[in-house]
């Protein structure tokens, strides 16, 4: 089933084009990729799949939500990592955890057991690492459809199928054909 | 989704340490104001003051860094919901204002008039409602926002001297507070949080 589909979706600003029009269909279980030229328009371009940032041209679906049309509904199903990942030590992740809960009417005793778990088995030993983890168990805090990874680094892509094993990933990467060589994607994308 | 529970945690979110301490020291700042100016300054122009500090306290830069984080975009709320939400804590934390200036006056032994100070509240409210929409902007476009601001702060305050003058300027302050809340809706829902270059 397809959770993710972009078409002909692209973003400028002033004028000036920064992701340029790119299709993108990720299904269950499906891992996408969106590759952008710099670390801005990757960015921005998952931001976009994830319904956050307004295409300029084109359509971004998620599930059968639009996002521009009704961007709560498509929303809802998406958990979005940002690449600079969460910026705060661990009180404050509990204290954005029981946020995120409220905000997205979960369990807040679940959502702790499950950040924790997520931070667990996905944080490495740098900080640049816990931050990208904590902002992952942060995304998966509600029930989502579809995962939008700005830029993830290969540990957390290696880790993340362990707690979200039907969830459609879409991930952003610098460069274009480096990371089609180096990456398998089940479902390639022309950007 | 529960929108009640969304807000009263979005709200939670902004009632911090920080909110208290910006609340304790404009309460104290604007006491000192009313104890020294309070005989002089008369009804009409504590109003203007007041909006005008709340209107230029809501659209400080610290606080637009905060609200155009990534995060608060990728919650599952409409552009209005999220605009209610996030307009509770400033309105409430511009109370400090008026009520420290008339406490400072009272402690002087020149009592701010119950209507002066509810102008002021009334003012100081959406003098917040009408600034929150220059966070999203920029420059001159947000300069003009909290000009836009004060305008409105001048009608409540001027409004408050006709007959039925407290009416008159609730009437003002809900219809001016009501529009801009929509507009600052309107804004979150137009706003795309760029990441930084």
């Amino acid at each position: 089933m397809t959770v993710v589909r972009a078409c002909g979706a692209s973003f400028s600003r002033d004028g000036e084009e920064i992701v340029a029009p790119f299709d993108l269909v990720a299904g269950s279980g499906d891992v996408a990729l969106i590759a952008q030229p710099t670390a801005f328009a990757a960015s921005i371009a998952a931001r976009m799949c994830a319904g956050i940032v307004k295409p300029t041209t084109g359509n971004v679906f998620v599930g059968d939500f639009e996002t521009r049309l009704q961007p709560p509904q498509a929303k809802r199903l998406v958990g979005f990592v940002d690449a600079a990942g969460f910026d705060g030590d661990d009180h404050a992740f509990r204290c954005e955890t029981a946020f995120r809960a409220d905000v997205w009417a979960v369990d807040a005793r679940d959502a702790h057991a499950r950040a924790q778990a997520v931070f667990a088995a996905v944080a490495g030993g740098d900080e640049t690492q816990r931050r990208y983890a904590r902002a992952l168990a942060l995304a998966l805090v509600p029930d989502v459809a579809a995962l939008v990874l700005d830029q993830p680094t290969r540990r957390i892509l290696d880790r993340v199928r362990a707690f979200a094993p039907g969830v459609a990933i879409v991930r952003s990467h610098v460069g274009i054909a480096a990371v089609r060589d180096a990456v398998p994607e089940r479902e390639p994308v022309a950007s | 989704m529960n929108e009640l529970r969304a807000t009263v945690a979005i709200v939670r979110h902004h009632i911090d340490r920080k909110f208290a301490l910006d609340f304790a020291m404009q309460f104290v700042l604007l006491g000192i104001l009313g104890y020294v100016f309070a005989p002089t300054f008369g009804n009409v122009l504590p109003v203007v003051v007041c909006g005008a500090l709340a209107a230029t306290n809501a659209a400080e830069r610290a606080h637009a860094a905060t609200l155009r984080g990534v995060s608060w975009f990728a919650m599952p709320l409409f552009g209005r919901q999220l605009a209610r939400a996030h307009a509770i804590a400033p309105v409430l934390g511009a109370l400090a204002i008026p009520l420290g200036y008339a406490t400072g006056a009272a402690l002087r032994g020149a009592p701010f008039p119950s209507q002066a100070l509810t102008g002021a509240i009334l003012a100081s409210s959406v003098a917040v409602l009408v600034s929150l929409s220059s966070v999203f902007r920029d420059g001159l476009r947000a300069a003009l926002y909290v000009g836009i601001a004060i305008g409105a702060v001048v009608t409540i305050a001027f409004g408050e001297l006709a007959p039925h003058g407290l009416a008159l300027a609730a009437t003002l302050a809900l219809v001016e507070g009501f529009f801009a809340l929509r507009a600052f809706g309107e804004t979150l829902a137009r706003y795309d949080p760029i990441p930084a270059v």
